[in-house]
């Protein structure tokens, strides 16, 4: 098992190395911090509308965590969709143009060594990304007070959401040697994860109700959405183990694949 | 030290290769030959544990690769055709990520490194990118990535392909070296494919030929070139000699 971190750190130092880690921290940052601006204006917006029409309640229920940070949050999940393929592209397609992957698979390693290092090297990276978003809301609370435990498990929604990205993306990236291909697969793959609760609005699945509820289930934006909520219930967290264990376990048998051609 | 047992590998219908059979005792160096596509490659991946075999197995310095697969692992050396090498990363950086997953104890690494480092003539690149060597530094690197854990068994497939003349020399004399052991070292037992004859002629103690995926000769290259002939002459009459029974067993 030691091994798994050996490839990780391996993985890392390359990427750190290379153009692509940096360019996707700085273009996240920047960005991060544009829809966070965004947010801000929004809610200043908002603010100054309801006083003008003196709408006493809604500025009662106007706060930091309904009316900004889960704006903030769900633009993250659509910056981590396009940058983290960016990241995980390479992740087991340049093995293969390398002809490393022959040194790996003739190495004392186990294909789980293998497949487990790229994940956490990946799982790592998108966790330095959420500590650059994390910045943003400790504005919010030197200047205002949203709830902490909702702040909170709203970054943990995005972490998650993250590395769901991360193991679909380095799943796309095992079944190709090229990265292109790779990047290619893995918005398919993300795009259809989620336009799956739109499927399950469509007419054609209230026939058959549990398929909409399945669908609505698969989406990874239904249990992001309770995090940010402030709601850690078990299933979402299960949902999330669940999926990355799912593309773990193919990204194995992909790589092990190898060995049989 | 290798131990071939009717090694098969089948691809749907199409056989690479029949029942191969051979041992290389400690420290022979193995001159492995047969014409392109005749399954020198797929053989040596076998034995490296890289595809398993359709049949038939092999025992790496008394490790069998199916019984215990990493410690059969551990025991060889393996040098791809083409250098498995990360461009972006420091010679020596490099040989240190390729010491740790090949188990190299944590205290013994650095001078494993370094050793390699040493015999296979990289000192004064060993802080430079691996993508900005010369092809010939880079097969030297790939030498040195097979040897930085001191196996016992070490697997060099067409080391030579694709250089110049010179390099061609250089890398010969460095696998002649490294089939003779300095002291503290494990002494290797070689396995080197090729299909340019001078090479084994230069290096190799044993031939072993093989064509269409079977063993067709296994003799010391002293035996071999007693008769006055040349190993290209061979070669050709060997070849020759095996399309035709299979001619005839159709």
């Amino acid at each position: 098992m030691r091994h798994v971190t050996t490839v990780a750190s391996r993985e890392l130092r390359s990427l750190f190395v290379s153009p692509v880690a940096y360019g996707v921290m700085s273009l996240f940052a920047v960005l991060a911090g544009f829809f966070f601006l965004l947010s801000v204006g929004w809610f200043n917006t908002r603010l100054i509308q309801l006083q003008q029409f003196q709408m006493v309640e809604e500025m009662q229920q106007l706060n930091l965590n309904d009316h900004l940070l889960t704006f903030f949050y769900g633009d993250m999940t659509t910056l981590l969709l396009f940058l983290v393929p960016g990241i995980t592209m390479g992740l087991f397609a340049a093995e293969k143009a390398n002809g490393t992957q022959e040194l790996l698979m003739t190495s004392p390693l186990t294909i789980w060594d293998i497949v487990l290092g790229k994940f956490l090297a990946g799982g790592l990276f998108v966790a330095a990304l959420v500590g650059i978003a994390a910045l943003y809301p400790v504005l919010l609370f030197v200047y205002g007070d949203p709830e902490l435990g909702r702040s909170l498990t709203g970054l943990l929604g995005v972490m998650l959401v993250g590395w769901v990205y991360v193991a679909i993306g380095a799943f796309a990236s095992s079944l190709t040697k090229s990265q292109v291909v790779a990047i290619l697969i893995s918005f398919v793959l993300m795009i259809v994860i989620l336009l799956l609760p739109a499927v399950a609005g469509l007419g054609m699945v209230d026939a058959a109700p549990w398929v909409g509820e399945f669908f609505r289930y698969a989406s990874s934006m239904t249990h992001f959405e309770n995090l940010v909520k402030g709601v850690v219930d078990t299933s979402d967290l299960a949902y999330f183990a669940a999926v990355i264990a799912i593309f773990a376990l193919m990204s194995k048998a992909a790589v092990e694949s190898a060995r049989w051609r | 030290m290798i131990e071939a047992r009717s090694l098969s590998k089948r691809y749907g219908d199409v056989v690479a290769v029949d029942a191969v059979d051979f041992t290389v005792g400690r420290g022979e160096v193995v001159g492995f030959l047969g014409p392109n596509g005749a399954g020198k490659t797929t053989t040596m991946r076998m034995l490296t544990g890289f595809l398993p075999p359709s049949d038939g197995t092999a025992l790496i310095a008394g490790h069998d690769i199916f019984g215990d697969p990493l410690a059969a692992r551990r025991a060889v050396g393996y040098l791809p055709e083409s250098p498995p090498l990360y461009p972006e990363m420091t010679v020596e950086r490099y040989l240190d990520y390729v010491a740790r997953i090949k188990d190299v104890p944590r205290a013994k690494r650095r001078e494993a490194v370094a050793r390699a480092i040493e015999r296979c003539g990289l000192k004064q690149v060993a802080w430079r990118v691996i993508g900005t060597l010369s092809k010939g530094f880079r097969q030297r690197v790939g030498l040195a990535q097979a040897i930085v854990h001191d196996p016992p068994v070490l697997i060099l497939d067409e080391p030579t392909v694709g250089l110049d003349p010179l390099q061609i020399q250089e890398i010969r004399a460095l696998i002649a070296d490294l089939a003779s052991p300095r002291q503290g070292e494990n002494q290797h037992s070689v396995i080197l494919s090729t299909h340019i004859l001078a090479e084994v002629e230069a290096i190799c103690r044993r031939v072993i030929m093989i064509h269409q995926g079977h063993k067709i000769v296994d003799a010391p290259l002293s035996e071999l070139v007693a008769g006055g002939q040349t190993l290209e002459q061979l070669f050709a009459r060997e070849i020759t000699r095996d399309a035709g029974a299979a001619e005839a067993r159709s």
